[in-house]
């Protein structure tokens, strides 16, 4: 099946949750060192994610739309709410506090999961109806982000 | 549309789903008075009025209750479809199902029509006025996934529910019951407990365990098909009535289909990739195996009066997972709102209601539970001991919702050290 930015950006959610069980599992552990540098790679994934979005695909919709104050808008905001999360459960990683860090991780699962349903179930769909000539070179420019980072 | 969801000035306000959270437990505490008022052999036999009046306090006062204040939470994240003037829609909602359930219960249990008059007016009202809502907004989707579909369908299963329940109650009013009551009757009940309830649930765990719990997703053709198969079933219940077939075909397939959505649903659960093990999991499986066990008593055990399968679905299957799944909303709404308005001292999602009165409530409805259905076995004695443990499980659930709302409120009273969210 051709690959489309929903099918595309959908799998990348996927990937980030396995990062961001990996992390949990190493936390459940206590293996601190563990925990830390699987931290380190989710937040990256998850970056680099909201990067691929924010500095590919967003502008793209948003000159074809001309939606600038539109569901993007609300997508960067909820990419804000969540890195300001991850930032405190750096910290949490930092103090070994296990509890804590699990309560910070159940809000930010909620949060991104809500997030993600908004953007699988509507943005993606828009954005491939909308994006439509530069739909592969919009793909390919979100993949060669996710290359170099 | 779509600018409607999680950012704090487009949410439904806090209020909005917690009325409706606040309002079940009180209910189900008076469920449990009622067994411990009357005789048991009257409370359980499903033709009695005092067991009309008992089982519409649960399926309104509890069911719908917290279904009702869930769906205008999860509405605008799961459809991408808000409601509009949401206080105003909530308190219309709210308080006519509060008021409709308590008339409805006093005409069974004083057998006043004008009780009757009231609580038709006021039920109509509510159910209306939500799934009119509801069927509106769903209908808009642009861009339609499986659980908006077992949405739409739980909305019209929900819709001709309360349009059977006033036809019903005219029929009462009128004292003319006609030859088909009982049919009318038993297609009232499938369609709210199989259609209305566990549609919904079953839509929203299409999304909500593989998501939330980083788990395998329902296969495709269980996703598309089952909910659709199910909806079917119940209005086919018609065909099977009125051409006199055999019903014992029709309990094996909704059996059939039931188990498959536990099967998948516990086999998800018990593959989940996240380390977490909350209460909300524990509530998540006493409720898929409680199904599988109701399925398997209504088709194996042909002397159950209904009494276990009303036990196992009524309180083993939904209102496990609605408690479950009101400790997972009310948790996160208040961190969300708080996080949302800038505050940032504030605490974790497992520190609004303490981690350890959710399991003492666990505990004590569990053992309830399980004294309910010895109570099947056994004498009057464990259906005592079964409600009050029920009221208990009920005053804990309660106060723990408060304690939540109280955190919540307590800290919103401050100002923000730093207003995060920059619009």
């Amino acid at each position: 099946m051709e690959e489309t930015i929903k099918s595309f950006l959908t799998q990348d959610h996927r990937d980030c949750d396995e990062e961001f069980a990996n992390m949990e599992n190493a936390v459940a552990s206590q293996d601190w060192a563990k925990s830390e540098e699987s931290f380190e790679k989710f937040a990256k994934d998850l970056q680099t994610h909201f990067d691929m979005e924010e500095k590919v695909m967003f502008p793209v919709f948003e000159e074809i739309t001309g939606m600038t104050n539109g569901p993007t808008q609300v997508m960067r905001m909820e990419h804000a709410q969540m890195l300001n999360v991850v930032s405190q459960m750096r910290e949490d990683i930092a103090k070994q506090d296990k509890n804590h860090f699990f309560g910070l991780s159940e809000s930010l699962m909620m949060l991104t999961q809500q997030h993600n349903m908004k953007e699988e179930q509507m943005l993606y769909a828009m954005a491939d109806a909308h994006i439509q000539e530069q739909k592969s070179s919009v793909i390919e420019k979100m993949k060669e982000l996710k290359r170099v980072n | 549309m779509f600018n409607q969801g999680l950012s704090l000035d487009q949410a439904p306000p806090i209020s909005v789903p917690f009325r409706f959270f606040l309002t079940a437990p009180i209910f189900a505490m008076l469920i449990g008075v009622m067994f411990l008022i009357y005789p048991a052999e009257l409370i359980t036999n499903r033709f009695s009025s005092e067991t009309i009046a008992m089982v519409h306090m649960f399926t309104l006062g509890v069911l719908s209750m917290i279904i009702f204040g869930a769906m205008q939470q999860m509405m605008p994240v799961l459809a991408g479809a808000p409601i509009k003037r949401a206080k105003l829609f909530a308190t219309v909602v709210h308080t006519f199902l509060t008021l409709g359930t308590i008339f409805f219960v006093l005409k069974f249990l004083y057998y006043q029509n004008e009780f009757l008059i009231a609580a038709i007016v006021c039920l109509a009202i509510s159910f209306l006025t939500f799934f009119i809502t509801a069927i509106r907004l769903l209908f808009k989707v642009k861009y339609v996934t499986s659980t908006v579909n077992v949405m739409k369908l739980f909305a019209i299963a929900g819709v001709l529910t309360a349009l059977l329940g006033l036809h019903l109650a005219g029929a009462h009013l009128s004292g003319n019951m006609g030859s088909n009551y009982l049919s009318f009757v038993n297609i009232h009940i499938l369609l709210g407990i199989f259609g209305f309830a566990a549609l919904l649930i079953i839509g929203v765990s299409f999304q909500v365990i593989p998501m939330f719990y980083v788990a395998l997703d329902f296969p495709k053709s269980v996703q598309n098909r089952l909910p659709l198969s199910i909806f079917l079933l119940i209005i086919s219940y018609f065909a099977f009535a009125f051409l006199d077939l055999n019903f014992y075909i029709y309990k094996v397939l909704f059996a059939i289909f039931f188990v498959i959505y536990a099967f998948h649903g516990l086999n998800s659960l018990n593959n989940r990739r996240r380390p977490v093990s909350d209460v909300t999991l524990w509530y998540w499986k006493v409720s898929l195996y409680s199904l599988v066990i109701a399925m398997l008593n209504w088709l194996f055990v042909p002397q159950d009066s209904s009494y276990f399968l009303t036990i196992l679905f009524a309180f083993g299957f939904l209102f496990s997972l609605l408690q479950g799944m009101v400790y997972k909303i009310i948790p996160f709404l208040c961190w969300f709102h708080l996080s949302s308005k800038g505050y940032f001292d504030i605490p974790t999602i497992k520190e609004i209601i303490h981690e350890d009165l959710i399991k003492i409530h666990f505990y004590i409805y569990m053992a309830s539970y399980v004294f309910f259905l010895l109570y099947g076995f056994f004498s009057q004695i464990f259906i005592t001991i079964a409600a009050i443990l029920f009221i208990l499980s009920n005053i804990l659930f309660f106060i723990n919702c408060v304690l939540g709302m109280r955190k919540y409120a307590s800290i919103s009273k401050k100002e923000p050290l730093q207003t995060f969210v920059q619009s």
